[in-house]
Protein backbone atom coordinates (compact mmCIF):
# COMPACT_ATOMS: atom_id res chain seq x y z
CA UNK A 1 0.00 0.00 0.00
CA UNK A 2 1.29 3.41 -0.86
CA UNK A 3 2.05 5.76 2.01
CA UNK A 4 -0.72 8.16 1.04
CA UNK A 5 -3.35 5.39 0.84
CA UNK A 6 -2.16 3.94 4.14
CA UNK A 7 -2.60 7.29 5.84
CA UNK A 8 -6.08 7.67 4.33
CA UNK A 9 -7.12 4.24 5.64
CA UNK A 10 -5.74 5.02 9.10
CA UNK A 11 -7.51 8.39 9.23
CA UNK A 12 -10.82 6.85 8.15
CA UNK A 13 -10.48 4.08 10.77
CA UNK A 14 -9.67 6.54 13.52
CA UNK A 15 -12.71 8.66 12.58
CA UNK A 16 -15.06 5.64 12.70
CA UNK A 17 -13.74 4.55 16.10
CA UNK A 18 -13.97 8.11 17.42
CA UNK A 19 -17.60 8.28 16.34
CA UNK A 20 -18.42 4.85 17.75
CA UNK A 21 -15.93 3.54 20.33
CA UNK A 22 -17.68 0.17 20.71
CA UNK A 23 -16.34 -0.79 17.27
CA UNK A 24 -12.85 -1.01 18.72
CA UNK A 25 -13.84 -4.33 20.30
CA UNK A 26 -15.19 -5.67 17.03
CA UNK A 27 -18.72 -6.11 18.32
CA UNK A 28 -21.76 -3.95 17.90
CA UNK A 29 -24.80 -5.05 19.79
CA UNK A 30 -27.24 -2.28 18.98
CA UNK A 31 -27.93 -1.83 15.27
CA UNK A 32 -26.48 1.65 15.20
CA UNK A 33 -24.46 1.58 18.43
CA UNK A 34 -26.81 3.89 20.31
CA UNK A 35 -27.03 3.33 24.05
CA UNK A 36 -24.31 0.71 23.92
CA UNK A 37 -21.24 1.11 26.12
CA UNK A 38 -18.35 -1.31 25.86
CA UNK A 39 -16.55 -2.07 29.12
CA UNK A 40 -13.58 -4.24 29.90
CA UNK A 41 -14.37 -7.83 29.09
CA UNK A 42 -14.85 -9.79 32.34
CA UNK A 43 -15.17 -13.52 32.75
CA UNK A 44 -18.08 -14.79 34.81
CA UNK A 45 -16.59 -16.89 37.61
CA UNK A 46 -17.92 -18.59 40.74
CA UNK A 47 -17.13 -17.57 44.32
CA UNK A 48 -13.87 -19.55 44.21
CA UNK A 49 -12.79 -17.85 41.02
CA UNK A 50 -13.46 -20.80 38.70
CA UNK A 51 -15.02 -19.97 35.32
CA UNK A 52 -18.72 -20.78 35.10
CA UNK A 53 -19.76 -22.65 31.98
CA UNK A 54 -23.02 -21.77 30.32
CA UNK A 55 -24.28 -25.37 30.59
CA UNK A 56 -23.73 -25.30 34.36
CA UNK A 57 -26.24 -22.51 34.96
CA UNK A 58 -29.37 -23.79 36.65
CA UNK A 59 -32.59 -22.93 34.89
CA UNK A 60 -34.72 -20.11 36.29
CA UNK A 61 -32.29 -19.26 39.08
CA UNK A 62 -31.27 -15.64 39.65
CA UNK A 63 -27.49 -15.30 39.81
CA UNK A 64 -25.87 -12.01 40.81
CA UNK A 65 -22.59 -10.52 39.64
CA UNK A 66 -21.32 -6.96 39.80
CA UNK A 67 -20.56 -5.33 36.44
CA UNK A 68 -19.32 -3.03 34.98
CA UNK A 69 -18.63 -1.33 38.34
CA UNK A 70 -17.70 -3.02 41.62
CA UNK A 71 -21.06 -2.03 43.12
CA UNK A 72 -23.51 -2.33 40.22
CA UNK A 73 -25.37 -5.64 40.61
CA UNK A 74 -26.54 -7.58 37.58
CA UNK A 75 -28.75 -10.63 37.20
CA UNK A 76 -27.68 -13.64 35.17
CA UNK A 77 -30.55 -15.96 34.29
CA UNK A 78 -30.88 -19.16 32.29
CA UNK A 79 -34.46 -18.90 31.05
CA UNK A 80 -36.67 -21.94 30.50
CA UNK A 81 -37.25 -21.07 26.83
CA UNK A 82 -35.24 -19.45 24.02
CA UNK A 83 -35.45 -15.68 24.08
CA UNK A 84 -37.06 -13.62 21.37
CA UNK A 85 -34.74 -11.95 18.87
CA UNK A 86 -34.13 -8.43 17.62
CA UNK A 87 -36.41 -6.68 20.08
CA UNK A 88 -36.78 -2.95 19.58
CA UNK A 89 -36.76 -1.17 22.93
CA UNK A 90 -37.08 2.43 23.97
CA UNK A 91 -35.35 4.34 26.77
CA UNK A 92 -37.30 6.83 28.88
CA UNK A 93 -35.70 9.58 26.80
CA UNK A 94 -37.28 8.05 23.69
CA UNK A 95 -34.10 6.59 22.19
CA UNK A 96 -34.71 3.33 20.37
CA UNK A 97 -32.24 0.47 20.45
CA UNK A 98 -32.23 -3.18 19.54
CA UNK A 99 -31.60 -6.06 21.91
CA UNK A 100 -30.42 -9.00 19.82
CA UNK A 101 -31.15 -12.09 21.97
CA UNK A 102 -29.94 -14.31 24.78
CA UNK A 103 -26.77 -16.36 24.40
CA UNK A 104 -25.91 -20.05 24.65
CA UNK A 105 -26.89 -22.87 22.32
CA UNK A 106 -30.58 -22.27 22.90
CA UNK A 107 -30.39 -18.49 23.36
CA UNK A 108 -31.69 -18.87 26.91
CA UNK A 109 -28.99 -17.09 28.90
CA UNK A 110 -29.50 -13.40 29.59
CA UNK A 111 -28.06 -10.77 31.90
CA UNK A 112 -29.54 -7.47 33.02
CA UNK A 113 -28.73 -4.72 35.44
CA UNK A 114 -30.44 -5.53 38.74
CA UNK A 115 -31.03 -1.81 39.40
CA UNK A 116 -34.73 -1.24 38.84
CA UNK A 117 -35.40 1.40 36.20
CA UNK A 118 -38.17 2.90 38.36
CA UNK A 119 -36.63 3.87 41.71
CA UNK A 120 -33.28 2.06 41.62
CA UNK A 121 -34.23 -0.82 43.90
CA UNK A 122 -31.39 -3.34 43.82
CA UNK A 123 -30.09 -6.36 45.71
CA UNK A 124 -27.82 -5.72 48.68
CA UNK A 125 -26.14 -8.20 51.05
CA UNK A 126 -29.05 -7.50 53.43
CA UNK A 127 -32.03 -7.95 51.14
CA UNK A 128 -33.38 -8.00 47.63
CA UNK A 129 -36.75 -6.91 46.30
CA UNK A 130 -35.85 -7.65 42.67
CA UNK A 131 -35.47 -11.08 41.10
CA UNK A 132 -36.53 -13.42 38.35
CA UNK A 133 -39.78 -15.17 39.28
CA UNK A 134 -39.84 -18.75 37.97
CA UNK A 135 -42.79 -19.86 35.83
CA UNK A 136 -44.18 -22.04 38.62
CA UNK A 137 -44.33 -19.21 41.17
CA UNK A 138 -47.11 -16.60 41.13
CA UNK A 139 -46.47 -12.88 41.34
CA UNK A 140 -48.80 -9.99 42.11
CA UNK A 141 -46.98 -7.83 39.59
CA UNK A 142 -48.22 -9.50 36.40
CA UNK A 143 -50.69 -12.07 35.11
CA UNK A 144 -47.97 -14.61 34.33
CA UNK A 145 -44.63 -15.56 35.82
CA UNK A 146 -41.30 -16.41 34.21
CA UNK A 147 -40.49 -12.70 34.38
CA UNK A 148 -38.32 -10.30 36.38
CA UNK A 149 -40.21 -8.52 39.17
CA UNK A 150 -39.24 -5.59 41.33
CA UNK A 151 -41.43 -5.99 44.39
CA UNK A 152 -40.79 -2.45 45.62
CA UNK A 153 -43.40 -0.89 43.33
CA UNK A 154 -44.31 -3.98 41.29
CA UNK A 155 -42.52 -3.30 38.04
CA UNK A 156 -42.40 -6.36 35.80
CA UNK A 157 -39.90 -6.96 33.00
CA UNK A 158 -39.75 -9.58 30.27
CA UNK A 159 -36.35 -11.25 30.59
CA UNK A 160 -36.91 -13.06 27.31
CA UNK A 161 -37.37 -9.83 25.40
CA UNK A 162 -34.58 -7.50 26.50
CA UNK A 163 -36.23 -6.74 29.85
CA UNK A 164 -39.06 -4.87 28.17
CA UNK A 165 -41.47 -3.36 30.71
CA UNK A 166 -44.59 -5.51 31.12
CA UNK A 167 -46.25 -3.76 34.05
CA UNK A 168 -45.70 -1.23 36.81
CA UNK A 169 -44.28 2.24 36.97
CA UNK A 170 -40.89 1.63 35.32
CA UNK A 171 -40.52 3.89 32.31
CA UNK A 172 -37.85 1.92 30.49
CA UNK A 173 -36.36 -1.59 30.28
CA UNK A 174 -33.60 -2.75 32.57
CA UNK A 175 -30.21 -2.17 30.98
CA UNK A 176 -28.93 -5.37 29.38
CA UNK A 177 -25.48 -6.75 30.03
CA UNK A 178 -24.04 -8.06 26.79
CA UNK A 179 -22.63 -11.54 27.15
CA UNK A 180 -20.39 -13.64 24.95
CA UNK A 181 -19.98 -17.40 25.20
CA UNK A 182 -16.57 -18.77 24.20
CA UNK A 183 -15.98 -22.10 22.47
CA UNK A 184 -15.19 -23.66 25.85
CA UNK A 185 -18.61 -22.50 27.11
CA UNK A 186 -17.19 -19.88 29.45
CA UNK A 187 -19.22 -16.68 29.75
CA UNK A 188 -17.93 -13.14 29.37
CA UNK A 189 -19.58 -9.80 30.08
CA UNK A 190 -18.49 -7.22 27.52
CA UNK A 191 -20.72 -4.16 27.75
CA UNK A 192 -24.05 -2.62 28.66
CA UNK A 193 -26.92 -1.88 26.32
CA UNK A 194 -29.73 0.52 27.17
CA UNK A 195 -30.18 3.37 29.61
CA UNK A 196 -28.30 2.15 32.67
CA UNK A 197 -29.07 4.62 35.53
CA UNK A 198 -25.61 3.98 37.02
CA UNK A 199 -24.91 7.66 37.74
CA UNK A 200 -28.28 8.12 39.49
CA UNK A 201 -27.50 4.99 41.49
CA UNK A 202 -24.05 6.27 42.54
CA UNK A 203 -25.56 9.57 43.67
CA UNK A 204 -28.47 8.00 45.56
CA UNK A 205 -26.74 5.25 47.51
CA UNK A 206 -23.55 6.88 48.79
CA UNK A 207 -24.23 5.91 52.45
CA UNK A 208 -24.87 2.33 51.40
CA UNK A 209 -21.55 2.22 49.52
CA UNK A 210 -19.78 3.26 52.70
CA UNK A 211 -21.38 0.32 54.46
CA UNK A 212 -20.78 -2.35 51.82
CA UNK A 213 -17.79 -1.14 49.74
CA UNK A 214 -15.86 1.14 52.15
CA UNK A 215 -16.78 4.20 50.10
CA UNK A 216 -17.90 5.68 46.81
CA UNK A 217 -14.48 5.47 45.15
CA UNK A 218 -14.31 1.72 45.71
CA UNK A 219 -17.92 1.33 44.60
CA UNK A 220 -17.15 3.09 41.31
CA UNK A 221 -14.14 0.98 40.43
CA UNK A 222 -14.53 -0.73 37.09
CA UNK A 223 -14.66 -4.51 37.12
CA UNK A 224 -11.61 -6.03 35.54
CA UNK A 225 -10.70 -9.53 34.36
CA UNK A 226 -13.49 -11.44 36.14
CA UNK A 227 -16.84 -10.98 37.87
CA UNK A 228 -17.72 -13.21 40.80
CA UNK A 229 -21.17 -14.68 40.49
CA UNK A 230 -23.36 -16.25 43.16
CA UNK A 231 -26.99 -17.22 43.46
CA UNK A 232 -29.21 -14.43 44.74
CA UNK A 233 -30.05 -16.66 47.72
CA UNK A 234 -26.37 -16.52 48.67
CA UNK A 235 -25.91 -12.84 47.80
CA UNK A 236 -28.79 -11.47 49.93
CA UNK A 237 -29.79 -12.57 53.41
CA UNK A 238 -33.44 -11.98 52.68
CA UNK A 239 -35.37 -12.09 49.41
CA UNK A 240 -38.75 -10.42 49.21
CA UNK A 241 -41.04 -11.22 46.34
CA UNK A 242 -44.72 -10.42 45.92
CA UNK B 1 -81.34 15.25 89.98
CA UNK B 2 -80.32 11.70 90.69
CA UNK B 3 -81.26 10.75 87.15
CA UNK B 4 -79.22 13.61 85.69
CA UNK B 5 -76.17 12.60 87.72
CA UNK B 6 -76.54 8.97 86.61
CA UNK B 7 -76.76 10.01 82.95
CA UNK B 8 -73.72 12.28 83.33
CA UNK B 9 -71.75 9.50 85.01
CA UNK B 10 -72.67 7.02 82.27
CA UNK B 11 -71.83 9.54 79.55
CA UNK B 12 -68.44 10.29 81.05
CA UNK B 13 -67.73 6.56 81.36
CA UNK B 14 -68.71 6.08 77.70
CA UNK B 15 -66.52 8.95 76.51
CA UNK B 16 -63.68 7.65 78.65
CA UNK B 17 -63.91 4.18 77.17
CA UNK B 18 -64.04 5.54 73.60
CA UNK B 19 -60.97 7.68 74.27
CA UNK B 20 -59.28 4.72 75.88
CA UNK B 21 -59.85 2.49 72.88
CA UNK B 22 -58.69 5.28 70.56
CA UNK B 23 -55.52 5.66 72.60
CA UNK B 24 -54.86 1.96 72.17
CA UNK B 25 -55.42 2.01 68.44
CA UNK B 26 -51.95 1.60 66.92
CA UNK B 27 -53.11 3.25 63.71
CA UNK B 28 -53.62 6.48 65.59
CA UNK B 29 -50.09 6.14 66.86
CA UNK B 30 -48.92 5.75 63.27
CA UNK B 31 -50.84 8.86 62.22
CA UNK B 32 -49.17 10.74 65.07
CA UNK B 33 -45.76 9.43 63.99
CA UNK B 34 -46.45 10.45 60.39
CA UNK B 35 -47.25 13.99 61.52
CA UNK B 36 -44.02 14.01 63.54
CA UNK B 37 -42.14 12.80 60.45
CA UNK B 38 -43.64 15.62 58.41
CA UNK B 39 -42.63 18.13 61.09
CA UNK B 40 -39.12 16.71 61.23
CA UNK B 41 -38.71 16.89 57.45
CA UNK B 42 -39.88 20.51 57.50
CA UNK B 43 -37.41 21.26 60.27
CA UNK B 44 -34.53 19.68 58.33
CA UNK B 45 -35.49 21.63 55.22
CA UNK B 46 -35.77 24.86 57.16
CA UNK B 47 -32.37 24.19 58.70
CA UNK B 48 -30.91 23.61 55.26
CA UNK B 49 -32.42 26.78 53.82
CA UNK B 50 -31.49 28.96 56.81
CA UNK B 51 -28.03 27.40 57.26
CA UNK B 52 -28.92 26.10 60.70
CA UNK B 53 -27.19 22.81 61.33
CA UNK B 54 -28.79 22.74 64.80
CA UNK B 55 -32.25 22.72 63.20
CA UNK B 56 -31.17 20.00 60.80
CA UNK B 57 -29.78 17.84 63.60
CA UNK B 58 -32.90 18.40 65.73
CA UNK B 59 -35.06 17.39 62.75
CA UNK B 60 -33.04 14.21 62.28
CA UNK B 61 -33.38 13.35 65.98
CA UNK B 62 -37.14 13.88 65.77
CA UNK B 63 -37.35 11.77 62.61
CA UNK B 64 -35.33 8.92 64.07
CA UNK B 65 -37.62 8.86 67.09
CA UNK B 66 -40.43 7.69 64.82
CA UNK B 67 -38.59 4.85 63.13
CA UNK B 68 -38.66 2.15 65.79
CA UNK B 69 -42.30 1.26 65.14
CA UNK B 70 -41.82 1.18 61.38
CA UNK B 71 -38.77 -1.04 61.72
CA UNK B 72 -40.50 -3.49 64.06
CA UNK B 73 -43.06 -6.24 63.43
CA UNK B 74 -45.66 -3.86 64.89
CA UNK B 75 -45.84 -2.31 61.44
CA UNK B 76 -48.10 -5.20 60.39
CA UNK B 77 -50.80 -3.99 62.77
CA UNK B 78 -50.80 -0.42 61.56
CA UNK B 79 -50.62 -0.82 57.80
CA UNK B 80 -53.83 -0.64 55.75
CA UNK B 81 -55.33 -4.14 55.55
CA UNK B 82 -54.67 -4.55 51.83
CA UNK B 83 -51.01 -3.60 52.31
CA UNK B 84 -50.08 -5.72 55.33
CA UNK B 85 -48.31 -8.22 53.06
CA UNK B 86 -45.95 -5.40 52.03
CA UNK B 87 -44.68 -4.74 55.56
CA UNK B 88 -41.15 -5.72 54.53
CA UNK B 89 -41.18 -2.82 52.11
CA UNK B 90 -42.19 -0.40 54.88
CA UNK B 91 -39.44 -1.82 57.09
CA UNK B 92 -36.91 -1.38 54.30
CA UNK B 93 -38.03 2.22 53.87
CA UNK B 94 -37.55 2.83 57.59
CA UNK B 95 -34.04 1.35 57.47
CA UNK B 96 -33.17 3.58 54.50
CA UNK B 97 -34.51 6.62 56.42
CA UNK B 98 -32.19 5.68 59.27
CA UNK B 99 -29.25 5.20 56.90
CA UNK B 100 -29.69 8.59 55.17
CA UNK B 101 -30.41 10.45 58.40
CA UNK B 102 -27.32 8.96 60.09
CA UNK B 103 -25.32 9.99 57.04
CA UNK B 104 -26.78 13.48 57.23
CA UNK B 105 -25.44 13.91 60.77
CA UNK B 106 -22.02 12.59 59.69
CA UNK B 107 -22.02 14.94 56.68
CA UNK B 108 -23.00 17.97 58.79
CA UNK B 109 -20.30 17.21 61.33
CA UNK B 110 -17.73 16.84 58.57
CA UNK B 111 -18.87 20.14 57.04
CA UNK B 112 -20.04 18.44 53.81
CA UNK B 113 -23.27 20.39 53.39
CA UNK B 114 -23.79 19.29 49.78
CA UNK B 115 -23.85 15.69 50.98
CA UNK B 116 -26.17 16.59 53.86
CA UNK B 117 -28.65 18.23 51.48
CA UNK B 118 -28.40 15.24 49.13
CA UNK B 119 -29.30 13.08 52.13
CA UNK B 120 -32.36 15.28 52.66
CA UNK B 121 -33.37 14.69 49.02
CA UNK B 122 -33.02 10.95 49.51
CA UNK B 123 -35.04 11.06 52.73
CA UNK B 124 -37.85 12.81 50.92
CA UNK B 125 -37.61 10.27 48.11
CA UNK B 126 -37.98 7.44 50.61
CA UNK B 127 -41.10 9.08 52.06
CA UNK B 128 -42.76 9.46 48.66
CA UNK B 129 -41.65 6.01 47.54
CA UNK B 130 -43.38 4.43 50.53
CA UNK B 131 -46.50 6.53 50.09
CA UNK B 132 -46.69 5.52 46.41
CA UNK B 133 -46.53 1.88 47.45
CA UNK B 134 -48.57 1.77 50.61
CA UNK B 135 -51.16 4.38 49.76
CA UNK B 136 -51.57 3.17 46.17
CA UNK B 137 -50.79 6.51 44.62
Amino acid sequence: MERRNFLKVMAAGATIVAVNPSLIRGNLYADDGRLYTAYEKAQIVDASGNPIKVSALEKEVTYIFNYPYASTPCMLINLPEPTQQDITLKSEMGEEYIWKSGVGKERTVVAYSAICAHQLTHPTPNDSFIKYVPKSKPTMAYKKSGIIVCSSHMSAYDGGAGAKVLAGAASQPLAAVMLEVAADETIWAVGVLGSDKFQDYFRAFKPEFKEFYSGIAQAKQLVSISAKTVKLTEYSKEIIQY
Amino acid sequence: MKKVLTVLALASLLVGSVNGSENNDPRLELMKDMRTMLDSMEQIQRGGLYSSTDDMKAGVKKLQGTLNVLESEQIKVILPKDQVYAYKFAQKTASMLRLYSDDMIASIEAGRMDDALEDYTQLLKQCTSCHIRIRNW
